[in-house]
């Protein structure tokens, strides 16, 4: 790569970089300003099971030592998160930042494979239809990837578990890790499978990739490689396919994360999601905004890849928006 | 006490005639050894140790790593663990217990195990009560004055007072002093409680990533090896896959079966579905502040008006026994005689109308200008779809007796608040768990009015109150039953609360696993005993 095209490419990273961590600043304040706000006292949870007592939750916060008022709280978590401690779970006591990796992984797993499956349905049906317009075999598949992208997740998740045990008689639950005879990877297509068909997302990839590519396909560049006989595909590529791709990519990645909490509570997948809904369901506010922040730096990485990808493929794009920056 | 001191006589009498053959090693009593033990559990466990844990998840682990100083038998009695026998003084404030000799912690890895000693005692008392400390096990043991090392094998508790069934209380599982690395108290945040060492049947060997977590036959247990090799405990994120989970053999036992699924495992040969108790019941629960409820005739007309049998035939498929009382139907305290009340709407009425009431033009029963129309605060617990039938139908039932009842689900802690904070409510729907102690002092003793206390009711009377002071400061047995009686009968006639069921829990398990007795709640106290025959092992 040259470098007067690396040059546009730290710049927009630095002053991405310098945005997300003014976002994680603003999600974390949030989320826990929430968090306060919500019913419920996140130390109730060490007292679960024993008879109450005032005396009992007084003490706890002393015997802790946690700060009284919520921002003295909130300052010495982030504080905790400068020094790259995410501190401990409330209810196992164990690190909040290793427990989120050890899930997150498998959360990873879970969301890239179901993005892949996104991809393989959605692509073939946009490409063909932008390329063919609108015909017999098309058409029909257009329509079912919009249907598809309309069941709710839970219930195409439960419609799978009951045909594979009923129809099929195999029991998709086991853990990935577990000690089955059948490979273990095999478990994990089913809920791979469902999060790529019902996240919701099929028939949004299909429109926005199939309305780019035709946009593309009309472009003067376009009629002058075909009229010189040149490969269509090559010159489209970058504009048409690349950069659709990974904004649209960029722009689902909440959704498919979202998807992925109810996908791993049906499917008892081990992941982030559901360490996110037993967090909530015990006020375990370490391990909430620990996930939060998490998610949210995902969220922000994808877009900040597709950020990478746009200016790579199009130097000038970063120019532009700088001038913009600078009118501001 | 007789009894007891029989039974630690004969324990001496063998270990005194075989003093050349350790008693750890396999148990010789020609079952096999062998096998894994998966089971299901719903949810994961927090912590892993006896002191900081408090749900069931959990205490079913440290059930299987920890041991005693004293355990309970199938049969509820009192039994040697880690003490090999205990006097008692006449006053019934020292116990002093003489220890095993014979018994090692579960090795640390890369060191050898080390002996369990009477430090080890003193050492779990201590950091159990200290301020810093946050465990359920506190309240409990607010009894004991002090403890004491007498030798390396002989320690002796002092009891501020002589409390009936001390012995029992001594079950609490004892922990290696060189376990946590804090030595003054315990937090979750001290790596012991998630790497327990006991001395118990099993070694905790591995938590994966997944949290399933695996235990192995502690070889030198001192009671003779268990006989099972491996105990998997697998955590399910729903409920509802249990049952299907055992069903395709991906674990081998659900500890406690889906009440809907029970219908099916019946049917399959495969499985034995094994009923315990646990002590416990639910209740709908009255706020005495509000005037109209303050009435003990509208109470007990909201108790004639609900069909309790056929809410429990209909939504738990009739596994459980309906209650009269306050206490839990399989504890010695629960009085037999006092019947539930019948379902009978029209006495209902008829109640109503005694108490002042008349139905209003919609049907709404008011007195004075008011109407009956009440708020029922119900939290979304876990097996939140049934609770969600109990009070559907509870509404139900009393719109037929004319009474309005708006029913809000709360979210579990914000519901806490709001039932034993704020106490913003006309009735609420809860369950009480109890321990063997059948103490239900801070349920309806006027003093336990107020924040954050049980009697959230504001339930109060002087004859109540004198009966439960006296139930806890009698030593007699006998006089404790009789007074628990009169308790039961008392608080049946007031109905503070329309007592429900008590539920018969169901664990469900593949038949290759023998000789299963289970705990009511600590569910795997016999599990050493357990086996597998050798063609099932696999």
């Amino acid at each position: 790569m040259k470098l007067a095209a690396i040059r546009p490419i730290t710049l927009a990273l630095s002053r991405e970089l310098v945005l997300t961590a003014l976002l994680l600043l603003g999600v974390s304040l949030v989320v826990f300003v929430i968090l306060y706000l919500a019913p419920g006292d996140p130390f109730s949870v060490l007292l679960e099971g024993q008879t109450l007592s005032h005396e009992a939750r007084a003490g706890i916060r002393e015997a802790l030592g946690v700060p009284k008022t919520w921002y003295a709280q909130y300052l010495s978590w982030l504080g905790g998160l400068l020094r790259g401690n995410f501190g401990t779970s409330m209810r196992t006591g164990l690190p909040v930042f290793g427990e989120i990796v050890r899930v997150g992984l498998s959360t990873l797993y879970l969301t890239l494979g179901s993005m892949l499956v996104t991809l393989l349905i959605a692509v073939p049906i946009a490409l063909h239809s932008s390329v063919r317009g609108a015909t017999a075999l098309n058409w029909p598949l257009t329509m079912l990837a919009y249907l598809v992208s309309a069941l709710p997740v839970f219930w195409l998740g439960y419609v799978a578990i009951y045909v594979s045990i009923h129809q099929f008689g195999v029991f998709p639950l086991i853990s990935r890790v577990s000690t089955s005879p059948e490979p273990a990877w095999l478990y994990s297509l089913l809920p791979i499978c469902v999060l790529g068909i019902g996240n919701g997302t099929i028939g949004e990839v299909v429109r926005y990739l199939r309305e780019e590519m035709s946009r593309v396909m009309a472009e003067d560049y376009i009629r002058t490689a075909r009229a010189k006989g040149a490969s269509v595909w090559r010159h489209a590529f970058k504009e048409g396919f690349l950069i659709p791709m990974t904004e649209i990519i960029a722009a689902k990645i909440p959704f498919i994360l979202g998807g992925a909490v109810i996908v791993e509570q049906v499917f008892n997948w081990p992941g982030m999601g559901r360490m996110a809904w037993q967090a909530a369901q015990d006020r375990d506010f370490p391990v909430i905004m620990g996930i939060a922040m998490i998610a949210a730096m995902w969220v922000r990485v994808g877009s900040l890849v597709q950020r990478v990808v746009y200016v790579v493929v199009n130097p000038r794009a970063s120019r532009e928006r700088r001038g913009v920056g600078r009118a501001e | 006490m007789k009894k007891t001191s029989v039974v630690a006589l004969s324990i001496l009498g063998i270990v005194v005639g075989t003093p050349l053959v350790s008693p750890a090693g396999p148990k010789n009593d020609g079952r096999p050894d062998g096998g894994t033990l998966g089971y299901g559990e719903y949810g994961r466990p927090s912590t892993l140790d006896p002191i900081t844990s408090n749900e069931m998840v959990s205490l079913r682990i440290t059930e299987l790593v920890f041991s005693g100083l004293v355990g309970i038998d199938e049969k509820q009695e009192i039994v040697p663990e880690l003490a090999e026998r205990w006097e008692m003084s006449k006053d019934g404030r020292i116990h002093t217990f003489y220890l095993r000799k014979d018994v090692m912690w579960h090795p640390k890895e890369g060191e050898e195990p080390k002996p369990f000693t009477a430090d080890d005692v003193v050492f779990t008392y201590n950091i159990m009560m200290h301020p810093k400390t946050i465990t359920p096990l506190k309240v409990r043991y607010e009894f004991i004055e002090k403890v004491e090392k007498l030798s390396d094998y002989a320690v002796q508790f002092t009891l501020k007072r002589p409390i009936l069934n001390a012995l029992a209380k001594f079950s609490f599982k004892v922990i290696p002093k060189h376990g946590p690395s804090n030595s003054l108290y315990l937090t979750r945040d001290d790596p012991f409680v998630q790497h327990p060492i006991g001395t118990g049947p099993y070694i905790l060997k591995t938590i994966t990533t997944d949290r399933e977590i695996v235990l192995v036959a502690n070889e030198s247990y001192f009671k003779g090896r268990a006989h099972i090799n491996k105990f998997i405990s697998k955590p399910f994120a729903d409920q509802n896959i249990l049952t299907q989970a055992l069903m395709f053999n991906a674990i081998d036992m659900v500890v406690r079966v889906n009440p809907r699924d029970v219908p099916e495992l019946q049917g399959d040969k495969r499985f034995i579905l094994q009923p315990y108790n646990a002590l416990s019941y639910a209740f709908f629960g009255y706020n005495l502040r509000n005037p109209l409820l303050a009435d003990k005739r509208v109470r007990k007309a909201f108790t004639y008006a609900v069909n309790r049998q056929e809410m429990l035939d209909s939504f738990f498929n009739g596994a459980g026994t309906i209650i009269s009382g306050p206490f839990a139907p399989g504890s010695w305290a629960y009085n037999l005689d006092v019947q539930p009340l019948p379902f009978d709407a029209e006495k209902a009425i008829a109640l109503l109308r005694e108490a002042g009431f008349a139905a209003g033009p919609d049907g709404i029963m008011q007195k004075d200008g008011k109407k009956l129309a009440l708020s029922l605060k119900v939290p979304i617990e876990k097996e939140s779809e049934a609770v969600k039938r109990v009070v559907l139908a509870f509404q139900n039932y009393l719109k037929h007796v004319g009474v309005a009842i708006k029913v809000e689900f709360e979210e579990w802690q914000a519901w806490k608040e709001t039932a034993f904070l704020e106490h913003d409510f006309d009735i609420i729907f809860a369950s009480w768990v109890f321990d063997d102690s059948a103490d239900i002092s801070s349920l309806f003793h006027s003093a336990e009015i107020g924040p954050w206390r049980n009697n959230f009711g504001a339930y109060s009377n002087p004859e109540v109150d004198g009966l439960i002071v006296e139930s806890k400061l009698t030593l007699d047995h006998e006089k404790r039953r009789t007074i628990n009686r009169k308790l039961h009968a008392i608080l049946a006639d007031e109905a503070p609360y329309t007592f429900l069921w008590a539920l018969t829990n169901y664990s469900g398990y593949h038949k290759k696993l023998r000789r299963v007795a289970i705990h009511p709640y600590k569910f795997f106290s016999f599990a050493d005993e357990w086996f597998i025959p050798v063609p099932d092992q696999k």
